[in-house]
């Protein structure tokens, strides 16, 4: 047997391991995992959710004694829990009730309900790890029940009654979020609604009541099958309404973006001009909104990765990637001021942005309407940015608004008496600093604004 | 067999079949509602609504293999 090295997000299931394999993902399955391995292939179980793109595809490699070794498809970009939208939220959500319906439908059970065993890929939320299908024991509830809700519900009701803030919640609770916290922070009226009122206030009160039973006497209490469906079809029709109470209707969210039609024209045809000489495969739009940028490129593109602060912009572009059945748009919501950390175990079961966006190393970076908010909104300047860009960049097509822009203006002018700290805020200052890292290749104003075009390519490549 | 890697608490497995008789009442009376609201044709399509029922389709599956085949 030869020796690889577990991927660090891969230890918690003894059932087998992640590796990596020069640039693809390998999946190592160990014998206590075979028998179920064997039912699951034999069955056709993993073939249907393969053609129903709800788990990641894979091939088998080699099978031997001690080991089997399986390939999944490479997804090149893995978003977590905490940098979804709450749609996307929603349909990890939904999916992972599907999965567990059809696996108690074909004899199977999932014994785990991690929200980090999904993630988007192709448009669409997928599952990703094989190995969490076990045999279903008769009139055995299901162990994956609490993690379900600490990991999926809780954060999906605290995002209803307090906002889309509340979805960031497992980058600091990875193991979902503590029921007894979660049921304090819902309001009374919570209470009323039978099925928060059990999935929530009564699983709490059970917890506390049972937390002392160090020594095992408790017993399991049986639960049919049939009970436990009823589990599940509930939670899936509750989940499938729960709305966010910021906004009533996506298309509202369009009118409130406040461009110049002929500005945001020649702003698009410059950006495409530039792409289409470039022929990226892949891209990443920072601060990207609901990806209207990205939309208006006409060369085909590969991957695209578009991130936002705003989970309604991220949201609304969601929804329109499931609209138009986009498969290489991939939206998620990121702060640039404060992007995803590495957390967990040693810091590295789950890598921090900067970590994952080095290994998708995208050939262009768009970075449009942004630089005047790192840097009037979060003090961080030029150099630090040019830093940042450049630590992951090949190509940045970056805008850079001068200080008569009624939006600079309109940031100056909240800083008051501090406004004079700005006075670096100048177009040749930026150009010195970013000058440090990238090569100017071109450079163009946006007619009739106070916007300028750059793209700039890393000095490290040129 | 099932691996114990992590801890399902106790609570949460005796606490299901409570969560099943209700979800059971839950689901029986939105059942009688949509029938009653169906009756009155008070049920409009949400056009909104980007996602699936909770079933995964084997039609769809079926109906590929057969003109495969």
């Amino acid at each position: 047997m030869t020796l690889k090295k577990a991927h660090p997000s891969s230890f918690r299931d003894p059932s087998g391991y992640v590796f990596l394999d020069n640039n693809s993902i390998k999946r190592v399955i160990k014998p206590v995992y075979f028998k179920q391995y064997y039912a699951l292939r034999d069955s056709g179980f993993y073939k249907k959710l393969f053609a129903n793109k709800l788990l990641i595809h894979h091939e088998e490699l080699s099978v031997s004694e001690s080991e089997i070794v399986v390939k999944p498809e490479y997804i090149p970009f893995i978003t977590y829990p905490y940098e979804w939208s709450f749609n996307q939220y929603k349909e990890a959500a939904l999916l992972t009730l599907k999965l567990q319906k059809f696996s108690l439908e074909h004899g199977y059970s999932l014994k785990d309900a991690s929200a980090f065993n999904i993630t988007f890929y192709k448009g669409a939320a997928i599952f990703i790890d094989t190995l969490s299908f076990d045999f279903y024991k008769d009139n055995y509830p299901w162990r994956g029940y609490k993690q379900f809700i600490s990991h999926f519900l809780a954060p999906l009701l605290l995002a209803r009654y307090h906002g889309a803030q509340s979805l960031k919640l497992l980058s600091e609770y990875i193991d979902g979020i503590p029921i007894k916290m979660l049921s304090s922070m819902l309001p009374f009226r919570s209470k009323l609604n039978p099925t928060i009122y059990t999935n929530v206030h009564l699983l709490a009160k059970f917890e506390d009541r049972h937390s002392e039973d160090y020594k095992g006497n408790t017993k399991v209490k049986p639960l049919s099958k049939s009970g436990q469906l009823k589990i599940i079809k509930s939670l899936y029709d509750f989940i499938k309404k729960l709305k966010l109470k910021e906004y009533t209707e996506w298309g509202n969210y369009y009118n409130k973006i406040n461009y110049s039609d002929r500005a945001f024209d020649l702003k698009a045809n410059v950006i495409d001009k530039w792409i289409s000489k470039l022929k990226p495969d892949t891209i990443i739009d920072i601060g990207g909104n609901d990806g209207t940028f990205i939309r208006g490129i006409s060369y085909e593109l590969k991957q695209s990765l578009v991130c936002d602060l705003d989970n309604n912009a991220v949201d609304y572009n969601y929804l329109q990637v499931k609209k138009n059945k986009e498969t290489h748009i991939t939206p998620f919501v990121l702060d640039v001021l404060n992007p995803s950390a590495a957390i967990g175990f040693n810091n590295k079961e789950r890598s921090s942005f900067l970590e994952r966006i080095k290994v998708f190393n995208p050939d262009v970076t768009l970075a449009l309407a942004l630089i005047h908010h790192i840097t009037l909104s979060g003090n961080v300047t030029f150099s630090m940015s040019a830093q940042f860009f450049s630590s992951f960049s090949k190509c940045l097509i970056i805008e850079f608004p001068k200080k008569n822009d009624s939006w600079v203006q309109r940031l100056l002018n909240s800083k008051a008496e501090f406004k004079d700290h700005f006075s670096f805020y100048t177009i040749e200052n930026f150009e010195m600093a970013f000058a440090a890292y990238f090569q100017i290749l071109e450079k163009q104003e946006i007619e009739g604004t106070e916007r300028v075009m750059f793209l700039l390519k890393r000095i490290a490549d040129v | 067999m099932y691996l114990l890697y992590f801890d399902p608490s106790i609570g949460a497995m005796i606490v299901q079949a409570i969560v099943a008789a209700v979800a059971g009442v839950v689901l029986f009376s939105k059942n009688l509602m949509f029938k009653i609201k169906s009756f009155l044709g008070l049920i409009k399509n949400d056009e909104n609504d980007v996602f699936d029922d909770i079933d995964i389709e084997n039609r769809d599956l079926e109906n590929k293999n057969s003109s495969d085949s």
